[in-house]
């Protein structure tokens, strides 16, 4: 065995020089952030209402963004990935991922603005009595026209990352829980859940750091107050004066420490002995 | 199976193909000031500005280029780590994964000042080789994700059957791994592709305006009330991953045991 | 985590490892100005630029770079790039020794003009050695002088001259307001049609400099005054309460204020607001050619009056043909580009030249210029213009604002 783990290293090896080049960065970033003066940055925003309300603003709108796209990825997936073996429909579906984000915010508000092709839709048909009476959807302090573009822009990500797994999954299994008497619940559960569940945690993970802290799409369509914390982070690091740069550092260190600290939980957890064995003789 | 059928198309018309039409005629006329009473002023004038930008086609060249390259380490790194992932059951592993995810968890202005620093000191800031390389910090991850899901569900068994069949190590890639990670690579091809080409910050500092990708065309005009513009570089930088993924899906025809379109169908 | 430690010890030795240290050593502003054109000639000039404007890159790739190849052999590349981040790649590069950068010429003002002053990230004085700054501009001019409070030193030369004006379609109403007393109660008569863009951005920034301006005894006590504030707590306390009472009645009861002002251009353009505004008194005509803006676009200033200011053209420490740029700069300052310039075709931008120091036959093509319907006149502007404040104002307001009006 020892030759093969020698080998297993080997394999590793790119990897590992990769890593090299993000963990410069953020090293570079850590020591910005305590700029030689300890923690205080750290206290500074800590005791900071404004960036404790964006915390809480992100951290909201980034977990509902994340859990409708799985939710709606996962069942369109599981509905129609037959249809997605062919590359027609699979490109018809991943439209969206072709367009950088800041596009799509760009889109959503050309539709469901107060003055978009909606709003002037439903005006013309009589549905709405005036363009103002159309709800405000962007811009809006729930975050919702945040919501929607992510939703949007994420569902097809979902579904391009759960697809191979669902194209690999074999029938047989499913012929096996039927022949035990197995309801369509019972198929989901034991055969589905254990082979997409490292794939949603994962999804998950990727998409809720991903909203949590880009800034193109907060930054065109949400509103003033309140503020997502990449907006704040920006502001403060693209700010007039560089003063404030050291604040910046701080408000993203925390970010990506809570957020890798979430990565681990979610890995322990699918490490967990239960859900090796449920994944069969795959370890 | 027909009525699903139906239901998926309704469905991807609505949410995936109707937007593209609303911006494809956006394009293709003036900025829409519907309250006025006036229809769609059909024009060119969004492409025209667009094309008469000396910078495009360099632009594009290189954005392909370098979405080529970044897909191919892409590839390379992720086929090696996922692979290494599956065989490795060790304690640890948990950390092992949170540790090759990191790179997308940490938001990227955090890093980008580190990065160009570390670009300068080897040597690679401003050169088109630098921004290579910083277009994996975002990418890679995704593609270990890929290749290692896609290992698990190959099974262990299918990696060891060629083994003891004596094949070496890149026999057994070619012939076995690659033609079964095919939608693995389809997936990556579209999703490596993507991500460089909205790099833009990464890009504007590392390649510090001597490596002139799309982004640093295109993000400047976000400042301009045309939406006509816009509406066409959209539609441009849409053109590219579309036209590379279809590339990617022609040279797999090519790895072993591929159905041809020029073969009797099975 | 054995494993990595290697690669974290090269890490450790990269970040520790040093850059080249080659430097350009000779000094170009003591060079004579012959000495800078021979040497200038059949190089590359790397302008780095913001680029969202197609009338401004027009300006540069239709007529700068064709001329400057022609008058010094200069192959002109512009780079569109922000500013700010074109300046936190010069720090970065400072901060690693890179002596030999990629940027020959940079377009600044301002803050970022103060940033990159205070960093160290200018090369230096040197507008003396530009025959063309000499000649046809008035170098006494307290415009060139101070740069948004800042001290310019000869570190940038003027390229540019903006003002700020409100936009109004005059299809909708007559008489735009004609002070800031009168905007407020043009906005309660006419609820949800106007707004102006958050503070953050640079253009909201600017219209709330005008408001604070104008709670002032006079303007006066803003922009001679360095930012004390315990001394001007009165002016802000009624600024306050001005945008206050305002609030209600902007667009969206003042909920949200645009992010940026291509989202106000854009409500205005949509006949959501009514009102528009921007740092450049020329802006509407290219946007009304190209059916953004109504036809009947019109522009006005309120009194105390508007804010003006000069943006410039400088060069940073590690630009590697410092030559190139001299000339290159000297170019862009000239009566003909700045002609060019003046003619709304491509930018329509007003000039820092003096008209007193220019050839007849240059100042009768400049006064022949048609500058377009929606372009106040010059004495209108020259009679309302009012200077910058120091920087520090700008980022002040940032903060205050979003304390005393969003939050409130």
């Amino acid at each position: 065995m020892k030759l093969f783990k020698n080998k297993t290293f080997l394999l590793f090896l790119p990897a590992g020089a990769f890593l090299i080049i993000p963990f410069y960065g953020f090293l570079y970033a850590v020591i910005q952030s305590l700029g030689g003066e300890g923690f205080t940055h750290y206290h500074e925003i800590l005791n900071s209402e404004r960036f404790l309300s964006s915390v809480w603003f992100s951290i909201r709108t980034a977990g509902i963004a994340t859990i409708l796209s799985i939710i709606l990825g996962l069942g369109f997936t599981k509905w129609f990935y037959p249809l997605l073996t062919h590359t027609s429909h699979r490109v018809m579906v991943w439209i969206p991922m072709l367009f950088p984000h800041f596009v799509w915010g760009y889109m959503i508000i050309l539709l469901l603005s107060e003055t978009g092709w909606m709003a002037q839709a439903f005006t013309a048909a009589g549905w709405l009595e005036d363009r103002s009476n159309f709800p405000v959807w962007t811009r809006d302090p729930q975050g919702i026209g945040i919501i929607i573009t992510y939703v949007w822009k994420e569902v097809p990500l979902v579904i391009l990352l759960l697809f191979p797994v669902y194209a690999s999954i074999r029938p047989e299994y499913y012929a096996l829980v039927d022949s035990l008497g197995g309801n369509a619940w019972h198929r989901f559960t034991t055969v589905d859940l254990p082979n997409l569940l490292p794939v949603l945690v994962e999804s998950f993970l990727i998409i809720f750091s991903f909203t949590l802290a880009a800034y193109e799409v907060p930054a065109l369509i949400g509103t003033t107050f309140p503020e997502m914390i990449s907006v704040l982070g920006y502001e403060w690091f693209y700010g007039s004066s560089w003063d404030d740069r050291p604040l910046a550092f701080a408000a993203m260190v925390l970010t990506s420490l809570f957020l890798l600290i979430l990565t681990l939980v979610g890995y322990f957890i699918l490490s967990r002995p239960r859900w090796r064995a449920m994944r069969g003789n795959r370890p | 199976m027909i009525r699903k059928k139906a239901w998926f198309l309704i469905l991807t018309l609505l949410l995936f193909v109707i937007p593209l039409t609303a911006l494809l005629l956006q394009s293709l006329s003036a900025p829409w000031r519907f309250h006025t009473g006036q229809g769609l002023d059909w024009g060119w004038q969004g492409y025209a500005i667009l094309f008469e930008n000396p910078q495009l086609w360099e632009a594009t060249f290189i954005s392909i280029g370098i979405g080529f390259a970044v897909l191919f380490m892409n590839v390379t790194i992720g086929l090696f780590t996922g692979k290494a992932l599956v065989s490795y059951a060790y304690r640890g592993k948990a950390w092992l994964e949170a540790l090759l995810l990191s790179p997308i968890l940490i938001p990227s202005l955090a890093i980008a000042m580190g990065l160009h620093l570390f670009m300068i000191r080897i040597g690679l800031a401003d050169t088109i080789w630098g921004v290579m390389l910083i277009h994996l910090v975002p990418t890679v991850p995704y593609s270990i994700k890929i290749f290692h899901n896609s290992y698990q569900q190959m099974g262990k068994a299918m990696m060891e059957q060629p083994h003891i069949l004596g094949a070496g190590f890149w026999t057994q890639v070619f012939t076995v791994e690659l033609p079964l990670l095919r939608p693995a690579i389809r997936s990556l091809t579209f999703l490596t592709i993507v991500i460089s080409l909205s790099q833009y910050a990464l890009t504007a500092i590392i390649g510090g305006g001597r490596v002139l990708t799309l982004p640093l065309v295109f993000f400047p005009f976000l400042d301009n009330a045309n939406t006509s513009i816009m509406a066409a570089f959209s539609i441009w930088f849409a053109l590219i991953p579309l036209s590379m993924y279809i590339i990617i899906e022609v040279l797999m025809m090519f790895l072993p045991y591929s159905r041809l379109p020029w073969r009797n169908h099975r | 985590m054995k494993k990595f430690m290697p690669f974290f010890l090269l890490a450790i030795l990269f970040m520790t490892a040093c850059s080249d240290t080659s430097t350009n050593n000779k000094d170009w502003t003591e060079a004579s100005w012959e000495e800078i054109e021979a040497e200038a000639e059949g190089t590359e000039v790397r302008l780095y630029m913001w680029g969202g404007d197609e009338g401004i890159n027009a300006y540069i790739d239709d007529y700068v770079t064709p001329q400057v190849e022609d008058e010094y052999g200069i192959s002109l590349k512009r780079v569109p790039l922000d500013t700010p981040e074109i300046l936190q790649k010069l720090q970065t590069e400072k901060q690693a020794n890179k002596q030999e950068g990629s940027i020959d010429v940079i377009w600044i003002n301002g803050e970022n003009f103060k940033n990159a002053k205070e960093n160290e990230l200018l090369m230096g004085s040197f507008t003396e050695v530009l025959p063309n700054f000499n000649d046809y501009y008035n170098t006494e001019d307290p415009a060139f002088q101070r740069d948004f409070g800042t001290e310019v030193e000869g570190m940038e030369a003027p390229w540019g001259k903006v003002q700020f004006v409100f936009h109004y379609d005059s299809e909708k109403f007559e008489n735009p307001p004609a002070t800031f007393q009168e905007l407020q109660t043009w906005v309660a008569e006419n609820p949800g049609k106007f707004t102006y863009p958050s503070a953050e951005e640079f253009t909201g920034n600017a219209f709330l400099r005008h408001v604070l301006y104008a709670q002032a005894e006079q303007p006066a006590d803003i922009y001679e005054q360095p930012l004390e504030e315990n001394n001007i707590t009165p002016t802000a306390e009624r600024t306050w309460s001005y945008l206050n009472e305002m609030e209600n009645n902007l667009w969206r009861s003042g909920e949200h204020y645009p992010n940026s002002l291509t989202e106000l251009d854009r409500l205005y353009s949509q006949g959501e607001v009514w009102m528009t505004m921007g740092y450049n008194e020329s802006r509407a005509e290219s946007l009304i050619e190209e059916g953004v803006f109504p036809a009947s676009t019109r522009s006005f200033v309120m009194e105390p009056g508007s804010i003006g200011n000069t943006h410039f053209l400088s060069i940073p420490f590690n630009s590697p043909n410092q030559p190139g740029a001299l000339a290159a700069i000297n170019f862009m300052l000239s009566p003909e580009a700045q002609l060019e310039k003046y003619k709304p075709d491509d930018w329509g931008e007003n000039t820092p030249i003096s008209f007193d120091q220019l050839p007849e036959d240059i100042k009768e093509e400049f006064k022949a210029v048609e500058r377009g319907e929606s372009v106040l006149s010059t004495e209108e502007l020259q009679e309302s213009f009012l200077p910058e404040s120091e920087a520090a104002y700008v980022d002040w307001m940032k903060e205050k604002w979003f304390n005393e009006v969003v939050q409130k």
